[in-house]
């Protein structure tokens, strides 16, 4: 046994992150960790990496019970975190990134020469292609996450945790960085996995712990088990399947055509020739990795960024370049990719976020002064209708957990009873309960004969909910399939790139 | 969160803000050898002893009060306006000009004088928003270094052009304001004048458009999050300009009415050595931006002010003793919110 | 006009810059970690005040330095505490910094020197002027070059020490990496706190050589505020030379170069007035032309925190 984690319990004040978990990692194995959103995966790795301290419990490593005061510690005993937002620092060069904090020196001087030559080495021993004085900056992800991963090597780690290593990267890239993963094993590292991804588990992994509520609930073999009883064990209950009842058509609600949009500065291109249309009763869905223009295309539609060629049509309104605020009024309401940049302002209180856009509305203002008593009734009202957990709506939107949020984000826009809803991202990082509530209101929203463009990087939700899928990769609609057409194969396929064949 | 439990933290932080201020005061006297207890006394007595020296505060406390609305207001918005002094000094430099200037006197003139220094001022600060829109020049740094060119132009007005040349040598200074034109005053032989009257109004003015109306609530989401006021359509590039130019208005009347309440005329370094326009400025972080608040604050702030003195005038502590109380109480104040951030952390912390 | 630009210009834009490229340096190097400092202004104020305040004392100009150092960084501690340790707002308690320093300043002149206004000795010694043997020998440099107070030298070395550091050093890069991520160079085992307390300290040392250049070097005395929104005019300074040191000193140097003209226009038939707002308009106008946009965003990320 390599490493053991004896009873560790993690209490946050009255919150219990991790309850009594036991875990064991072997030489040479891939130890894959899972659970939903907050089932207390990170907090547990945090700790064995010396960014948190256990409340209770012990950790031995190689037979000695030791204490991780900080990622010094842990780096010391050979331990290595990639995590799942790469710590990396943009305008340093690749060589200078994996060496930092160990870096070759004459003296004080640093000897980037001897950095480059040792990274460039160091790449090559595990197979790995990178040049060591490319700016990370200016690197793609897979390679940014190359350079995470080379760093725990270079710092000599033994045991490699990596926390959502698959996030960011295009189903290409997964497959390469599983590869690499074993390789690695091979090559006598032994690595703790942590996903929610169940394919990728079942693809790699020796051993698989599953965690639901900061609580062990199994530890399995995996190729004694299969993604069904995995599932089983994270969410606790079966999950509900919500059937899309046949699709009425109607006639087109957006339209979008010829839409192009080049970065002002670089003059680089972010949406290339854009078209496509969303029609009343239906639910479209905009499938890709992130950052493949989906967000320049809810900024084109939403009137947040201009575009130089194309138009926009809402309702049959030409709304190209117009304001926020005249695209909202012709019948757009929008749940935001990010909802702590776009969504809320944190520190308001839930009525002054639940208002916006509706403030102008005649039964909440009268010549510009606001009727606070219909506010505070309306937002108590939606507030209850959509299950959102708070003690007051008085109370500032940062009190509220992720999934809470969304679910008033969510009350907010599809309560405006628009003919059109752009959902992007509705559920990303919440729990379990709020996005079946969520994905729910998209379904009634549909079946009242609105139109609803998701835009989602998670493959499972754009296969549950849409009619119709449309694949986006680099700035461009790379396929479209209907519903009964559509697969996580062949959406993967041109999500990497690939042919449509 | 319970409401209650809110409250009483919102209350406890400047509380505990005042009485480090006033231990760090007490370090001072003593050093400089004097009773503490007397110095204090003295201090009280300077700003709150009688009738006079009350009137007195409360006429001090009229600039900063605007002066810190107007500071208040852009804080809201997000923007930090630090140019409420330049400001100010633009606005009362117009006023006085104006008022000698207009062939007529009387309430036309005044209203007439005192509009004009308010807009002078608001554009000012609206043209430093001008400059950050279209230029991304940094508000922070513009409207600090326009507070001196500000300054010195209306140095320059009072010492060249509109110089009063009936008195010779001295101070420069404008004319003096017509009988007719000024500010009458609220308690005859006293300072106090109408100055405070049309300060308080102001204030429940600007408490009651934040809280209460649309353009308060698009100024509050601007200053909270600008991507989710413009996600939401509010017009940034407005809200930001008339934000700004409500704000430098307000340091401007600030100005106007201590030309035609107080002084009657624009003398070189009045307005700015007693830093009417920081102590606002101070006032408006202290109280968070809140209209109300700021101006309970502010009327503090010209206690300390007054008080100290009265403290200069009877003991040999220096008054300088507020500005570091003020400090004091600021850098108090200002780690409130670390708290805050310590609590959020822990809640992110699951 | 041949009176108002002539070679000697560039000796009095030397003298005048100094003050501006330390308390820009010290800008600098905490911009470069993270840390946005408005208190330059109130950190210069107090060493220019230590300074003399010690140098009445001890009338010995070398120790008045060095114990206006000692005051200035021990200031900056307390900046640092508000800024680091209790997460206070950067610009708020910044400008709580430069009132606090004001009123320091102004109390103790008041009960020390029992003076308002400003203080004066005639006995006490300013910071002698340094004829450098081998530079002072060259034609025409030399009287470029010679003749300053030492701290106008020292400032030229800073220059090329902080140069050197962020370039060539092991421990500038990891300056550097704190001031872009600072939980990613958390992560891997930096010691964020102690760098930022170490670049805000540093930039304490350099305020108080800044403002005893003003109160020792310049002239010989202290009057209340005497840094007239020059810590202002060094953030700028930092600012425009996107916090390298060659460029704070490009930035202070033109700065320096105004200042020394605008004390020339004043021998000219123009309004003092005018004059005086030069340096003013003249950064304003520079901020036209340059844009750091690390620190815009660094800016950027300091106020939004006020929100």
């Amino acid at each position: 046994m390599l490493l053991e984690l004896k009873g560790i319990t993690k209490k946050y004040g009255d919150f219990t992150a991790n309850d009594h978990i036991d875990f064991s990692l072997n030489k040479q194995e891939i130890h894959a960790i899972v659970g939903e959103n907050g089932a207390g995966k990170t907090t547990l790795m945090r700790m064995l990496y010396g960014m948190e301290k256990p409340t209770s419990g012990e950790i031995v490593i190689a037979g000695k019970s030791k204490t991780i005061d900080n990622p010094n510690d842990a780096i010391a005993l050979g331990i290595g975190m990639v995590h799942q937002h790469f710590m990396l620092f943009p305008p340093f060069t690749i060589a200078e990134n994996v060496v930092f904090h160990h870096e070759p020196r004459k003296s004080w001087r640093y000897d980037r020469k001897k950095a480059a030559e040792e990274v460039s080495q160091l790449a090559k021993k595990f197979g790995m292609n990178i040049d060591p004085l490319q700016i990370v900056g200016d690197a793609p992800v897979g390679i940014q996450q190359r350079v995470e991963i080379l760093k725990v090597l270079y710092q000599g780690a033994d045991v490699i945790i990596l926390d959502e290593p698959t996030a960011v990267l295009t189903p290409l890239e997964v497959k390469d960085l599983l590869a690499s993963l074993r390789e690695l094993v091979k090559m006598g590292k032994s690595i703790i996995l942590i996903t929610h991804k169940l394919n990728e588990v079942m693809a790699v992994s020796d051993r698989v712990t599953v965690l639901r509520d900061g609580k062990v609930t199994g530890t399995l073999e995996t190729r004694e088990t299969n993604p069904e009883e995995l599932s089983r064990l994270m969410v606790g209950r079966e999950l509900k399947n919500n059937p899309l009842p046949e699709k009425v058509k109607g006639k087109e609600v957006l339209s979008i055509k010829n839409v192009s949009m080049t970065d002002k500065d670089s003059g680089k291109s972010l949406l290339e020739n854009i078209s496509f249309q969303v029609q009343q009763g239906e639910i479209v869905g905009i499938a890709g990795v992130s950052g493949n223009g989906q967000s320049e295309l809810i900024q084109a539609i939403t009137g947040l960024a201009s575009v130089q060629n194309g138009s926009v049509t809402l309702n049959g309104t030409e709304l190209t370049n117009q304001s926020v605020k005249q695209i909202r009024e012709a019948g757009l309401a929008h749940i935001p990719e990010d909802r702590y940049l776009w969504g809320a302002a944190k520190e308001a209180s839930l009525v002054d976020n639940m208002m916006m856009t509706d403030y102008v509305k005649q039964e909440f203002q009268k010549s510009g002064v606001l009727k606070l008593k219909n506010i505070r009734k309306y937002v108590t009202d939606s507030i209850k209708k959509f299950n959102v957990k708070t003690t007051s709506i008085d109370t500032s939107a940062q009190f509220l957990s992720g999934g809470n949020l969304q679910k008033l984000i969510a009350a907010r826009e599809i309560q405006k009873n628009t003919p059109f809803l752009l959902a992007a991202e509705p559920t990303r990082g919440v729990d379990i309960g709020a996005m079946e509530f969520i994905h729910e209101q998209l379904i009634e929203k549909r079946n009242n004969g609105d139109a609803v463009l998701l835009i989602s990087s998670e493959l499972s939700e754009i296969l549950a909910l849409s009619d119709r899928v449309l694949v986006m990769y680099e700035g461009k609609i790379a396929g479209e399939f209907e519903r009964n057409e559509a697969s996580e194969e062949k959406l993967s396929i041109l999500m990497a790139g690939g042919r449509n064949e | 969160m319970n409401k209650l439990k809110t409250n009483a933290t919102l209350f406890i932080q400047p509380i505990l803000a005042v009485i480090v201020g006033l231990l760090v005061g007490t370090i001072a006297i003593m050093l400089s050898g004097e009773s503490v207890a007397v110095t204090y006394q003295e201090m009280w007595k300077g700003a709150f002893g009688n009738l006079y020296f009350l009137t007195n505060t409360l006429e001090r406390a009229i600039p900063i009060i605007l002066a810190g609305l107007g500071v208040a207001f852009a804080f809201r918005a997000g923007f930090f306006n630090l140019g409420a002094e330049g400001q100010l000094v633009m606005g009362a430099v117009t006023t006085a000009i104006i008022t000698v200037s207009l062939p007529f006197q009387g309430l036309l003139n005044m209203i007439i004088s005192i509009v004009a220094g308010m807009l002078i001022a608001g554009l000012y600060s609206f043209f430093a928003g001008w400059m950050e829109q279209r230029f991304q020049i940094n508000l922070l740094i513009s409207t600090l270094l326009l507070n001196y060119i500000a300054v010195l132009f209306a140095g320059y007005l009072v010492s060249e052009p509109f110089r009063d040349t009936s008195s010779a040598g001295g101070v420069p200074q404008t004319v003096m304001v017509d009988q007719a034109s000024r500010l009458p005053k609220l308690i005859t032989g006293m300072n106090l004048h109408y100055g405070f009257v049309i300060a308080i109004i102001l204030a429940i003015v600007i408490a009651f458009i934040m809280k209460r109306t649309t353009f308060g609530y698009e100024v509050k989401m601007l200053g909270q999050n600008v991507f989710f006021a413009q996600y939401g359509g509010i017009n940034r590039k407005k809200t930001m300009f008339i934000s700004l130019l409500i704000s430098g208005m307000l340091a401007g009347l600030a100005g106007s009415v201590e030309v035609l309440g107080m002084h009657y005329r624009f003398i070189e370094g009045a307005l700015s050595n007693p830093q009417f326009a920081w102590t606002g400025l101070m006032a408006a972080l202290l109280a968070n931006s809140n209209p109300v608040g700021t101006t309970i604050v502010a009327i503090f702030l010209a206690a300390l002010d007054t008080g100290s003195l009265g403290v200069e005038r009877n003991t040999d502590v220096p008054n300088s003793i507020s500005g570091i109380i003020q400090a004091v109480l600021i850098l108090f104040i200002s780690a409130k919110f670390s708290f805050e951030f310590l609590k959020q952390r822990k809640k992110e912390g699951k | 006009m041949e009176s108002l630009f002539d070679l000697s210009l560039i000796n009095s834009t030397l003298r005048m810059m100094a003050p501006l490229l330390l308390a820009g340096l010290g800008g600098a190097i905490c911009s470069r970690v993270g840390v946005f400092n408005v208190g330059l202004d109130g950190l210069m104020l107090m060493g220019a005040f230590l300074g003399i305040a010690a140098n009445a004392y001890t009338n010995n100009v070398w120790l008045a330095i060095l114990i206006a150092i000692i005051g200035t960084t021990i200031f900056s501690a307390l900046y640092g505490y508000m800024m680091i340790d209790l997460q206070a707002n950067m610009i708020v308690t910044g400008i709580a910094m430069n009132f606090l320093s004001i009123g320091m300043t102004t109390f103790a002149l008041r009960t020390i020197f029992d003076v308002q206004g400003a203080y004066y000795n005639n006995e006490m010694q300013g910071l002698p002027v340094w004829e450098i043997p081998v530079i002072d020998s060259i034609p025409l440099v030399g009287n470029l070059l010679s003749g300053q107070s030492p701290i106008v030298y020292l400032g030229i070395v800073c220059t090329i020490l902080m140069y050197i550091f962020f370039k060539k050093s092991v421990a500038g890069s990891h300056f550097d990496a704190v001031g872009i991520n600072p939980t990613a160079a958390k992560s891997q085992g930096i010691k964020v706190r102690r760098i930022q307390y170490l670049a805000v300290l540093i930039s304490g040392i350099l305020c108080a050589l800044a403002g005893a250049q003003l109160s020792l070097g310049q002239v010989t005395m202290f009057s209340e505020n005497m840094t007239a929104g020059r810590g202002f005019i060094a953030l700028v300074a930092t600012m425009l030379g996107q916090s390298n040191p060659i460029g704070v000193f490009l930035s202070s140097g033109l700065f320096g170069f105004t200042e020394a003209i605008s004390i020339r226009l004043q021998g000219l038939n123009v309004p003092t007035n005018f004059t005086l707002m030069l340096p003013y308009v003249i950064t304003i106008l520079a901020m036209f032309i340059f844009k750091d946009k690390n620190q815009l965003s660094a800016l950027k990320n300091s106020a939004g925190s006020s929100r």
